[in-house]
């Protein structure tokens, strides 16, 4: 194509702006990149905070409603039934389950009893959160055994797992006796056969583990749980798998997502604020393509003359510029990603004193075929405007000039 | 045989805001195939203009031009480019070469770009018209390294690349030394002479309307002898 080599020609034809003109658009897509890692770090590194030790999708029974019967003199209005005494349950566990490990998006499931109790040490007395979980299963949501300070994870028949700050308020160690008393009114006497420590204080104060064959009698559950954990491959796909099986089960499915709505409203937010800088940076790429282009065909207005006098199309003269375009969009946007992959890679690896990354940020989140497509794009965008002046140039006054 | 160009009544208005300049007032102008012929007149006395719409890069206000038997002054724009590719050749007094390619390339260009590449045979006819203006040493070299004189024979190659019937030079000489001017205008005899195209030379300069074999003169707008 010969429109090609003028092009070409002409970019080469002054090899230090076209540098330059190359450098500002590389710089431009190295700076989106930048932003797009940079976020999507952030937003990886918040999602695995908050996801790393809970479950991406907690299915429990749904609230039980109260039948209405309209009488024939009173508006009724259904109420929801909170059961003081009676657990709400999922009595068919077994069968969610495993429709649970025939889902190709679920890594991990945890059948659990889940409810209230009181952990007393003599005189002290301390409210936990139970949550009783199979043995051979414990790590399944949250890494309990990697975070055990004394004792060690085996549960048994009469061990508890608590938390350091819990073992400190009630002065218990590995190996002690505590009773446990239920919100159900019954007690039993259990050993601490370890002591975690999570770093998170609600976890470390708050919560105590135990197996499900245990809790059975504590809870009054002989057969059924009160929920199932599910961890996913992908926790970006919680609520879509979450709708699934709520629809496939008839349990309330919850995901991560609705249980921290706050933290997806600033992720959303951030998300926002990145693209306002994504698009400003692309769009003053753009706009230096533009004026340089320009520039470009005023400077050859003898030369765009003389190719029209002698009968060169407008057409052509206009596929030289939005092919400069196409050219300085793709060599600057490639050149921009690789830089943009480096930069963030080499930022990646710089640590703070405490060993993790100085910066939260994430290089194969670039967005480079993105940035790629967008800035290639937009450059041939870009040049239309000299690229038509150039073409719609009257000959005799450009020779004239 | 008909005229290769006839021009009838051409007249040209150019408006400047509310004012409006007549340069040419109901101009005839006739060429034969294989004339060598100079249009005379002093500045202002619109032979550019007149070449500008005989070369179809200005539309009359008034009258017809014919083109070998085509009438062409009402022509589309696209139309106008083709007519101008493949049947006139153009010299300008300044030579407007592409800085950025070579001789032969420059030479190939008005057959190159509208078939979007330099084929041997443009390249083989682009080395023979370099050769027959005397820079078959010159035709791998940059625009930019050659001297006035070899440029503007570079643009009377380029003028013949396409086999025009008609070419029209405005003040080809203009910017050249006298050496130079010599070998530009035997040029221009020898082509007129061998291959029988017709040239229409706009100048002032005497010394050139005296090589061609007729001569056009123009005062104020108007055809004062041919």
């Amino acid at each position: 194509m010969f429109a090609f080599t003028v092009a070409r020609r002409y970019l080469f034809s002054n090899p230090a702006q076209t540098a330059l003109l190359i450098s500002g658009v590389a710089l431009g897509v190295m700076a989106f990149v930048f932003i797009t890692a940079l976020i999507g770090g952030l937003a990886i590194r918040l999602t695995d905070d908050v996801t790393a030790n809970s479950a991406h999708i907690t299915l429990e029974p749904e609230t039980r409603i109260a039948r209405v019967l309209p009488g024939p003199d009173a508006e009724l209005a259904p109420v929801a039934i909170i059961s003081t005494f009676q657990r709400r349950q999922i009595r068919a566990w077994t069968s969610t389950v495993s429709l649970l490990r025939s889902h190709p998006a679920v890594s991990a499931i945890s059948p659990q009893i889940s409810g209230s109790a009181f952990l007393v040490k003599g005189e002290a007395v301390s409210p936990v959160a139970v949550t009783a979980l199979e043995p051979a299963n414990i790590d399944a949501i949250a890494s309990i055994s990697t975070e055990i300070i004394s004792g060690d994870a085996s549960l048994g028949a009469d061990g508890i797992l608590i938390g350091s700050r819990l073992a400190e308020n009630l002065g218990l160690s590995a190996g002690q006796p505590v009773l446990l008393r239920t919100d159900r009114g019954v007690e039993r006497l259990l050993i601490v056969r370890g002591v975690f420590q999570t770093g998170l204080q609600s976890l470390d104060e708050r919560v105590a583990y135990l197996s499900i064959q245990t809790a059975r009698p504590l809870f009054l559950l002989p057969e059924g749980i009160t929920n199932i954990e599910v961890k996913l491959y992908e926790p970006g796909a919680a609520r879509e798998v979450a709708a699934f099986l709520h629809e496939a089960t008839g349990l309330r499915a919850t995901s991560w997502q609705q249980k921290n709505a706050s933290l997806e409203g600033a992720l959303d937010a951030q998300s926002q604020t990145g693209t306002l800088i994504q698009a400003f940076s692309l769009i003053s790429v753009l706009i230096g393509i533009a004026s340089a282009l320009s520039l470009s065909a005023n400077r050859r207005r003898g030369e765009i003359g003389i190719m029209r006098a002698f009968g060169v199309s407008g057409s052509f003269i206009a596929a030289v510029f939005v092919l400069q375009g196409l050219l300085i969009g793709m060599v600057g946007a490639g050149i921009g990603c690789a830089s943009g992959f480096a930069l963030c890679s080499w930022l990646a690896t710089i640590a703070k004193p405490d060993g993790t990354m100085a910066l939260p940020i994430a290089p194969r989140e670039g967005g480079y075929v993105a940035v790629f497509l967008l800035t290639t794009i937009g450059a041939v965008l870009a040049s239309v405007i000299p690229a038509g002046s150039a073409a719609r140039l009257d000959p005799l006054e450009a020779i004239q000039q | 045989m008909s005229a290769l160009l006839e021009a009838r009544g051409i007249g040209m208005t150019f408006r400047n805001g509310d004012e409006l300049t007549e340069v040419l007032k109901g101009v005839d102008l006739t060429l034969e195939h294989g004339e060598l012929a100079a249009l005379l007149g002093a500045s202002g006395s619109g032979k550019s203009t007149l070449l500008s719409i005989v070369g179809l890069l200005l539309k009359p206000t008034a009258g017809t031009v014919s083109i070998a038997g085509q009438r062409v002054e009402g022509l589309p724009d696209l139309e106008r480019a083709q007519f101008r590719n493949r049947r006139l050749g153009f010299i300008f007094q300044f030579h407007h070469l592409l800085p950025d390619f070579t001789a032969i390339e420059n030479v190939a260009f008005p057959a190159a770009a509208p078939a979007g590449a330099i084929s041997p045979a443009m390249r083989r006819r682009a080395r023979e018209l370099l050769a027959r203006v005397g820079l078959a040493d010159r035709m791998d070299f940059q625009a930019t390294r050659l001297s006035g004189g070899q440029k503007q024979r570079v643009a009377i190659a380029r003028a013949l690349m396409n086999k025009p019937e008609l070419i029209l030079a405005d003040e080809p000489t203009g910017s050249l030394d006298r050496v130079a001017a010599e070998q530009v205008l035997d040029l221009m005899r020898e082509v007129n002479r061998e291959d029988k195209a017709t040239f229409l030379i706009c100048t002032h300069d005497e010394q050139v309307a005296a090589r061609c074999t007729r001569r056009v003169t123009l005062k104020d707008g108007s055809v004062e002898g041919t």
